[in-house]
């Protein structure tokens, strides 16, 4: 099922929550909202499931406008970061409460229930806690058997919240390639919000990174990696040096007033001053992780650190050490208004 | 006693208990059993013809049954209030929250003529009811109000902190699952509850059953009628029947220890079944 958002506004008091918002999520398509804590993007996915309502603008499904139903009448999945299992029921019953709860005439019989709760919980591989109470799992499992919950009523459309937020690294690594996989396997129109961009990049096929209650791009992962359309998304996924032209970055010098943003893998270092453009530095720190090296540099005159990420072979092609006075180019940066840099 | 000591990781394990024991001796078993021991001057046939006869019996069943009746409006009404104050914000919330401890703070005989005034025939809520030809004041009814008046805040108090730890969240789940309203009180919210509420009911109950108080004013201590066992116990010590005084006393002690017996096995029954 597809959604559909038009010109959507959200106002808390003051705050501007969401600011005219224009969003398509295709059917089928997995979308991570992305962005800072306070951006919007949990308000936005709570007006999308109905537990909240906008202001003003539209939101339609498969485009028919759904504004005026409430969250039980919307068939939407939702995922809480917290799980918001429910404590007294065993991890069948919790399973099994979309399908008893339905009108009498939809309801399945007993046995139905049955089979479909343990279908879903072999989904979800945890069948062998079905007698289990939520306190006794794991934060890893309890996520999993909330959505087994969300899954049970057969949403067509499924809404995740920080699904991922309260687990520890390990678990949710593995978990959201689970989520990949699973989400390969039900093709079931899923939306997720998350402040991780690795996640993001990671799990979805587009991604929205939100700030402030706008979006700010919508794209796949690798185009809001490699061509962000703000400054802002250029901050917010990966890591970027500032170079202000005013300052030291004499490559930008046919920009005017401007500010220079360069990822810390798109710099180059050369023992010798290639040309004008060459900013001379001296090397601050080197630090090897894992197949990377991070090298920090500071230009002279300048208290501010620039971040250079080198593969470990081109490092030992040429090895670097604390105090060599080296200089540095850019292979490709891009620059903003001084006024529009974050 | 050693495997018990054994399992704990808690220091002071037998002076903590040997607290509890002395302090709940000198407090509630020595004068409990005081009552024992003057009960026993009169013998168990005598014992049994005191609390059986016909005016102890109709004031024990009058007892008993309006502070049932009290504790049941207070665990529906004392939910209803939990429930507004916990998950709705309102101007003025603090004062009401206030206002639920009041019954605490006043002094019962207060809050009894207070009530009668106001619910007598020609009483300002009184007059209403009259017309309809229910009267309140001057009959057990009049001693339900009174201890609905009194217990409220036990169950308001109890059932509000496990209801605020019932996360909004999981009732947005339970709605977006499909659940209709009365679906998510009855198979989320109630279950979630249950055991306080349960505690919260015992409470007033147990207070009902106590109360002296505010129900002389307004139950109008017809014999038979409106008339409750703690005031034929005092009327017993005015006539210098000390020992049939005692006698009728540990009668209701004997009832209300079963019942908050039952009430509590009851609970541990409910939340055994519930919160793991």
């Amino acid at each position: 099922m597809s959604i559909s958002i038009q010109n959507l506004n959200k106002q808390f008091g003051t705050y501007k929550a969401l600011d005219n918002i224009n969003l398509e999520v295709n059917s089928g398509e997995l979308l991570a909202l992305l962005g800072p804590s306070g951006c919007g993007k949990t308000t936005l996915l709570r007006i999308i499931g109905g537990m909240e309502l906008a202001d003003f603008g539209k939101l339609l499904f498969n485009g028919e406008d759904v504004e005026q139903r409430d969250a039980r009448e919307r068939n939407v999945g939702f995922v809480f970061q917290h799980y918001a299992l429910f404590r007294h029921m065993t991890v069948f019953e919790n399973v099994a409460f979309g399908l008893r709860v339905k009108p009498k005439k939809e309801r399945p019989n007993e046995a139905e229930i049955k089979r479909r709760v343990h279908e879903l919980l072999s989904l979800v591989q945890l069948d062998w806690l079905h007698d289990r109470y939520p306190a006794q799992l794991s934060g890893g499992q309890r996520q999993r058997i909330a959505l087994a919950r969300a899954l049970a009523v057969e949403p067509k459309i499924l809404l995740l919240d920080e699904p991922f937020g309260a687990l520890d690294a390990q678990v949710r690594k593995e978990l959201r390639r689970w989520l990949r996989r699973l989400h390969d396997e039900l093709h079931i129109t899923s939306v997720f919000v998350t402040h991780d961009q690795e996640e993001a990049l990671e799990v979805a096929d587009r991604v929205v990174v939100m700030n402030k209650g706008v979006i700010e791009q919508v794209g796949t992962p690798d185009e809001v990696y490699a061509a962000p359309a703000t400054s802002f998304v250029y901050q917010f996924i990966g890591n970027v040096n500032l170079f202000h032209s005013r300052d030291h970055a004499p490559w930008t010098s046919e920009h005017g007033d401007v500010v220079a943003y360069v990822r810390p893998h798109d710099i180059d270092i050369s023992t010798t001053r290639q040309d004008e453009t060459s900013l001379p530095v001296e090397v601050k720190l080197v630090r090897a992780i894992g197949s990377i090296v991070r090298v920090e540099v500071a230009a002279d005159g300048s208290s501010e650190f620039i971040e250079i990420e080198l593969s470990r072979e081109r490092f030992d092609a040429a090895p670097l050490a604390n105090g060599d006075r080296v200089f540095i180019r850019p292979r490709q940066f891009r620059v903003f208004e001084e006024a529009s840099a974050a | 006693m050693s495997s018990f000591k054994a399992h704990s990781v808690l220091p002071g394990f037998n002076l903590a208990l040997g607290f509890t024991l002395l302090y709940l001796s000198l407090i509630v078993l020595i004068p409990l059993s005081a009552l024992f021991v003057n009960t026993a001057s009169l013998g168990f046939g005598g014992f049994w013809d005191v609390v059986t006869g016909d005016r102890v019996l109709a004031s024990l069943k009058v007892t008993f049954l309006t502070s049932f009746a009290a504790a049941v409006a207070n665990a529906f009404f004392g939910l209803v209030v939990a429930w507004v104050l916990v998950r709705y914000s309102f101007p003025g919330k603090r004062i009401i929250d206030a206002l639920v401890d009041l019954p605490f703070a006043l002094p019962t005989a207060v809050a009894g003529i207070v009530l009668a005034t106001l619910y007598a025939p020609n009483g300002w809520l009184g007059q209403y009811f009259a017309e309809l030809g229910i009267k309140i004041a001057y009959t057990p009814l009049g001693i339900v109000v009174a201890l609905t008046f009194i217990g409220l805040p036990f169950v308001v108090r109890t059932v509000q902190p496990v209801l605020e730890d019932v996360e909004a969240e999981v009732e947005e789940a339970a709605a977006s699952l499909g659940a209709g309203r009365w679906d998510v009180f009855r198979r989320v919210i109630f279950p979630a509850v249950a055991p306080a509420l349960l505690t919260g009911f015992s409470l007033a109950f147990a207070r009902a059953i106590g109360e002296y108080g505010s129900v002389i004013f307004i139950a109008g201590n017809m014999p038979y009628i409106s008339e409750i066992t703690p005031l034929l116990i005092i009327a017993k010590l005015e006539q210098y029947d000390y020992a049939g005084a005692t006698a009728i006393a540990l009668a209701m002690l004997l009832i209300s220890f079963a019942l908050l017996l039952a009430i509590n096995g009851l609970q541990w029954w409910s939340s055994r079944r519930g919160a793991r």
